[in-house]
């Protein structure tokens, strides 16, 4: 599945203005959207770009034997769940939570909607059509403990954790989110897994310190074997884009901005002694 | 004056031609032959010479001069002064005639002008040549007697006059200045006066709760405008639903047209044996003339969600035909099964019929509750189907592909027609079986029986409390129940074991207008205890479908005649019974009371109607006849059970 995207930013003063606007543009009301999200980082170190070019240096293979398939380096992508939370998923700020021996559960009962999701997102692409195309895949998950089976599925290692709080619209086929992300400060640093029993939401601080809100206009394509869809979807988002001229400017969004490949870090060398 | 004085002594002469200007030849060559002949060659003549004559004095020509003047000829200074006197003097004369020539002229032009504004004089030779080549037209000119003023008090006249004339135009500009003023207030208090009236009707619209907007184009005294029409109704009625609020006159508001269109109403009627029997009408709200704004919008959008609803209704009846639905003249034919279990041809006729017209309906109202019930029960499927349109637009939508998604119309009438056709084929066979079940209970045969017209009707209140469809109202999900499929069960057990765990016969009643069952189907699920009466493999399903009652009636009697003759008789009678064929019909071995001879009973039960009916044979095979009794039990209480009589008859 692809995903055509525009960002737009709505600062804090202008948010309910263009919540009602939006509103009645979609001729709908909005549907107020509460999602955690966990992001997970491949623990196994990239490899040093172009380094499989010259990994084989030398023709010191043994004569006859048929020559590896040496393939492209491999990139890794951080993974992140989505759960969705209501409002009384969250803690309370008076009551003192005593630490339950709890795991995170992503069972839901027959008939309900899935609430964990394990979403990739790809780096966008790279053609100019005036939107960011990106391949994503989404699983949802049923049963079990996500955190668990993250990390047993293959070595991950969380990284972080954030909330997202905002509207969701669907005009036609574009769905339009205006949202803003929430971290719980401070604690970021020190956590190694998820949290079972969330913060209490009056404890959790915009991450934008102005709290502004970011404007997600988003059209969802099957495959992008077919131009005439493609096309259609991209068609439908621009006049998304003029019909908001004015209130909200959509943007395309920078391209490596939304890399979501884990960088190669190269590993510190070792301190070089210079003789005195 | 003066020179005027001075002409009065002149005598008027012809003045002497000047003869040394016009010279000819013959003069000029006599001259030069005088000249010659007085004073020499002419190379003699030099200026010189001549002034000096000249000073001399001497020599003038005494030719050149004639006539009288000879005395200056003496005295040659005096002569000459004489002379220039004289020239002096005549040019004088003649510039003071010249005067008196263009004085006299101006005079008798100025009289010829002042004369010819009498059209009968002919005047045109009097002007001098000058003044007829000026061309002055007739009588331009006039001359009157005056009364002469003195200049200061014309002076002062006029100034007086041109302040009367400032204080006129100054008066008459602050009267022009008062009326255009009193006029513009008029204005504005019409103006004031049709805005707020334009404007408290609009609000009071507002306040009524429908939806004000601009209106696009600027269109004239049509600022906003009324949208009456459902949000969520079909593209064709949500166009229609919007009327401009013009203002008239007086600031009233001008009823649109689209709003002061007749209302219409969707009308059922119940028609038995081509008769009416039953009309559903909406409560008539008066003429058009006596309404309100807000009232008349309100029938507006009554009317349009109306139309809109025979209009879907229509177009759903096209893929209805095989349900015995057809339009004939704008009316929808419905041919039902009888409802409420009356053989009656009934039909029901749907069309789009004036809200006020309420001529039609017949004397006989005896089915007005049930047209009343339907028509209810369509506007609220419509209202449901807008909820559920603004629902699905809600949610997150699928990706794009090629293939495009099509939203079939609203299940209306097939709603009407599952609901029509799972009551009848369900009631039906509840009722029947609760015949049977009485009938076997006074053949003292112990059947318990449980019948429910719909599963999901009878756990409703649970399962709405229960539902993880947050986002739908209660309503929508309780109206979701009517699109669906229906399911009614019955379950009813076997008469042969009765006790605390019956093997029980489920038959389960599923209707629907569409795939797979298109209407009503009945699948009658057997016990396990049947199998062995049955002859079937245990593994076999034991599950039968039926597309009509009927059958499934027959069927269930002879599951259950099986069941009488083969378990509950065979029980009573165990070791002596063997049944010939998979009828229900036992024979009965029983010792004959005389000569030992093997007696054997035949019993066959019948189930039919809701009647049982058992019949025992005698099948002797000695005797000839054949001797039967029959008893028969149709739910009349206080007869003796089954078995006794059996008993009574074979013992």
């Amino acid at each position: 599945m692809h995903e055509l995207l525009l960002y737009g930013q709505v600062p804090l003063s202008r948010h309910d203005q263009v919540l009602k606007i939006l509103a009645g543009v979609a001729a709908m009301q909005p549907r107020r959207v509460l999602e955690r999200r966990i992001i997970y980082k491949p623990t196994r170190e990239p490899e040093e770009p172009g380094a499989h070019l010259s990994r084989r240096g030398g023709t010191q293979n043994v004569v006859g034997a048929k020559p590896a398939k040496q393939s492209g380096a491999r990139d890794l992508f951080y993974n992140q769940f989505v759960q969705k939370l209501s409002d009384g998923d969250f803690g309370h700020a008076n009551g003192t939570h005593e630490p339950q021996e709890k795991a995170l559960s992503a069972a839901v009962g027959p008939g309900e909607e899935p609430k964990w999701a394990l979403e990739f997102q790809d780096m966008p692409d790279t053609g100019d059509r005036g939107v960011s195309i990106r391949a994503t895949a989404s699983t949802d998950l049923l049963s079990g403990d996500p955190h668990a089976w993250m990390i047993a599925a293959g070595p991950h290692q969380f990284v972080s954790e954030y909330y997202i709080e905002g509207h969701r619209f669907v005009h036609g086929n574009v769905v339009i989110f205006l949202y803003r992300l929430l971290h719980e400060p401070g604690v970021r640093s020190l956590e190694t897994a998820p949290k079972v029993d969330l913060p209490a939401f009056s404890a959790l601080q915009p991450f934008d310190p102005s709290g502004a809100y970011m404007l997600e206009a988003k059209v969802r394509v099957q495959d992008l074997n077919t131009p005439a869809v493609l096309e259609n979807g991209v068609g439908q988002l621009k006049a998304f884009r003029q019909q908001m001229k004015g209130c909200v400017e959509l943007e395309l969004p920078d391209r490596l901005a939304m890399d979501t490949r884990v960088k190669y870090n190269a590993r510190e060398a070792p301190p070089v002694r210079r003789p005195r | 004056m003066s020179d005027a004085a001075s002409l009065t002594t002149v005598a008027l002469r012809p003045w002497p031609a000047p003869t040394k200007d016009a010279l000819s030849k013959e003069d000029l060559s006599a001259q030069i032959h005088q000249l010659t002949t007085e004073r020499g060659h002419l190379r003699g003549i030099t200026e010189k010479a001549l002034q000096e004559e000249i000073d001399a004095g001497k020599s003038v020509p005494e030719d050149v001069m004639e006539g009288a003047e000879t005395e200056p000829k003496k005295d040659a200074p005096a002569a000459d002064e004489r002379l220039k006197d004289i020239h002096r003097v005549r040019n004088e004369m003649h510039t003071k005639i010249e005067w008196a020539y263009f004085a006299a002229g101006n005079a008798l032009n100025l009289v010829s002008l002042l004369l010819s504004r009498d059209p009968a004089k002919a005047l045109d030779s009097g002007y001098t040549q000058m003044f007829r080549e000026m061309n002055v037209p007739r009588g331009s000119f006039g001359i009157d007697r005056t009364v002469r003023i003195d200049d200061t008090q014309r002076e002062e006249d006029s100034a007086k006059r041109r302040e009367l004339v400032t204080k006129g135009s100054r008066m008459e500009a602050l009267d022009w200045a008062t009326d255009s003023l009193l006029q513009a207030a008029t204005e504005l208090e019409t103006g004031i006066r049709k805005e707020t009236k334009y404007w408290e009707e609009v609000l009071s619209i507002s306040e009524k709760g429908w939806s004000l907007q601009r209106t696009r184009r600027e269109a004239r005294n049509a600022p906003f405008a009324v949208r009456y029409g459902l949000p969520e109704a079909s593209n064709h009625f949500k166009a229609r639903g919007l009327a401009p609020l013009r203002m008239n006159k007086d600031g009233g508001i001008i009823l649109d047209s689209t709003l002061s269109l007749k209302p219409k109403t969707m009308r059922i009627r119940i028609s038995e044996n081509d008769k009416i029997v039953g009309t559903s009408h909406l409560p008539s709200q008066g003429g058009l003339g006596e309404l309100a704004i807000e009232q008349s919008i309100q029938l507006a959008r009554d009317s349009l969600f109306e139309e809109e609803l025979f209009h879907e209704i229509s177009m759903e009846s096209r893929n209805l035909l095989a349900y015995g639905i057809e339009l004939r003249n704008s009316v929808l034919h419905i041919t039902t099964p009888a409802l409420g279990g009356q053989s009656s041809h009934r039909k029901v006729l749907i069309d789009c019929a004036s809200r006020d017209d309420n001529t039609l309906a017949g004397s006989d109202q005896s089915q007005h509750r049930l047209a009343q019930s339907i028509a209810e029960g369509l506007r609220l499927l419509l209202a449901h189907e807008h909820r559920m349109r603004l629902y699905r637009r809600s949610q997150v939508p699928p990706p794009l592909t090629q293939i495009k998604r099509q939203q079939p119309g609203p299940p209306l009438l097939r709603t009407l027609l599952g609901l029509f056709s799972h009551l009848t084929a369900a009631d039906a066979l509840h009722s029947y079986l609760n015949t049977l079940a009485k009938t076997l209970k006074s053949a003292g045969l112990d059947v318990w029986l449980d019948t429910s017209r719909d599963a999901s009707w009878a756990k409703l209140t649970h399962s709405l409390e229960q539902s993880p469809m947050k986002d739908l109202s209660a309503i929508d999900q309780l109206l979701t129940l009517f699109t669906r499929p229906f399911d009614g069960t019955a379950t009813i057990s076997l008469p042969s074991t009765s006790g605390p765990q019956p093997e029980n016969i489920t038959i389960a009643t599923r209707t629907f207008i569409g795939q797979p069952t298109f209407g009503a189907e009945h699948k009658i699920s057997l016990p396990s205890s049947i199998i062995k009466v049955l002859d079937l493999e245990p593994d076999q399903s034991r599950q039968f479908k039926f597309p009509s009652t009927d059958e499934a009636q027959a069927y269930v009697d002879w599951i259950l005649s099986l069941d009488i003759a083969h378990s509950v008789i065979s029980k009573e009678y165990a070791g002596r019974v063997y049944s010939t064929d998979h009828e229900p019909r036992v024979s009965i071995l029983s010792k004959g009371s005389m000569k030992n001879l093997a007696k054997e009973d035949s019993v066959l039960v019948l189930l039919e109607k809701g009647r049982l009916t058992v019949t025992a044979t005698a099948n002797t095979s000695l005797m000839t006849g054949t001797a039967g009794e029959s008893f028969t039990w149709d739910g009349t209480p206080g007869k003796a059970t089954l078995k006794n009589k059996v008993r009574s008859w074979i013992a």
